[in-house]
């Protein structure tokens, strides 16, 4: 009688960080996650390194702009003008 | 080809509210206002120009979106000092690995707390947007669309109209680049130095106190 969890294969560190970025884009599906989430649940240094990867990526998500010139809004009228 | 007044009013309310999304998108790939302006107000000037071709009304977004990445790499490949992605691959392998993580969660700094966490909240916007902007023009694309804007492989995949393994190829580079200049400028900006002087500084202090 074995239990779903039972059937995930382990995965070496190697394989785990090969998966690593499909994870954190949300592209990992199916056995393969379970696969990684398994080993992340065991794995210290594999967890560290999908927070960090995901810690870096929501930086980026969160990058501030100068907001939009006066010149650019003027610029973008006109030529709405245009057509 | 002139647009009727109806198509002018449509287009109109379909872009207006995009604006500021592709603006922020030209601002990222571009890291210069005067620049991002240009091609945002280019890249409207197409859309525009095209506007009868764009089927589905639903699909706005990523419509504007392909149009501006196109304008940045057709304006990109023009300069002189373009890189092809082919040579750029071909010269620097060993950035193909890179991984900020692995270079700063070394054992024996490990128990001063989370080094990899601290330089991630030191780094100023300015930093990161600048080693964004110095990728080459593919790698950049790829890493913008993905980590700044959000957007899906699939997604990236229709916009850049590149196979989805070209996308995670392209990404996998992008970053690999990108957090070894983050690397570099976070070593000469003396950011992990600091940290490691506190560090010799605790433990003089600590062999001190047990004398
Ligand atoms: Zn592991």
């Amino acid at each position: 009688m074995k239990t779903e969890k039972k059937h995930i294969k382990s995965i070496s560190c190697e394989e785990a960080l090969k998966r690593v970025f499909d994870y954190i884009d949300e592209h990992l599906r199916g056995k393969s996650r379970a696969e990684l989430e398994h080993h992340l649940e065991t794995c210290r240094h594999c967890f560290d390194r999908v927070e960090f990867e995901k810690l870096l990526k929501s930086r980026l998500s969160k990058l501030k702009v100068e907001a939009q010139s006066e010149t650019l809004r003027k610029r973008l009228d006109a030529l709405l003008e245009q057509f | 080809m002139k647009l009727t007044k109806d198509e002018q009013e449509d287009f109109k309310a379909l872009v207006l509210p995009l604006l500021d999304e592709l603006h922020r998108l030209a601002y990222h790939l571009c890291h210069n206002q005067c620049d991002a302006d240009d091609l945002a107000a280019e890249a409207v000037k197409k859309a525009c120009e095209n506007f009868r071709r764009l089927r589905d009304r639903a699909k706005i977004k990523p419509w504007l979106i392909r149009i501006l990445s196109n304008t940045f790499i057709s304006a990109c490949r023009a300069r002189k000092d373009y890189r092809a992605i082919e040579y750029v691959e071909d010269t620097d392998q060993e950035g193909e690995h890179f991984s900020l993580f692995t270079q700063i969660s070394q054992p024996f700094l490990l128990w001063w707390g989370n080094p990899e966490r601290e330089l991630i909240n030191k780094l100023l916007d300015e930093d990161i947007q600048r080693a964004i902007g110095s990728l080459p023009v593919e790698f950049r694309l790829a890493v913008v669309l993905c980590d700044v804007e959000g957007l899906s492989y699939q997604e990236i995949s229709e916009i850049l109209q590149v196979p989805i393994g070209t996308v995670r190829s392209r990404l996998a580079r992008g970053r690999s680049i990108l957090q070894k200049k983050l690397w570099h400028h976070a070593q000469e900006s003396g950011i992990l130095t600091r940290k490691k002087d506190d560090h010799e500084n605790r433990k003089k202090a600590h062999q001190e106190h047990q004398l």
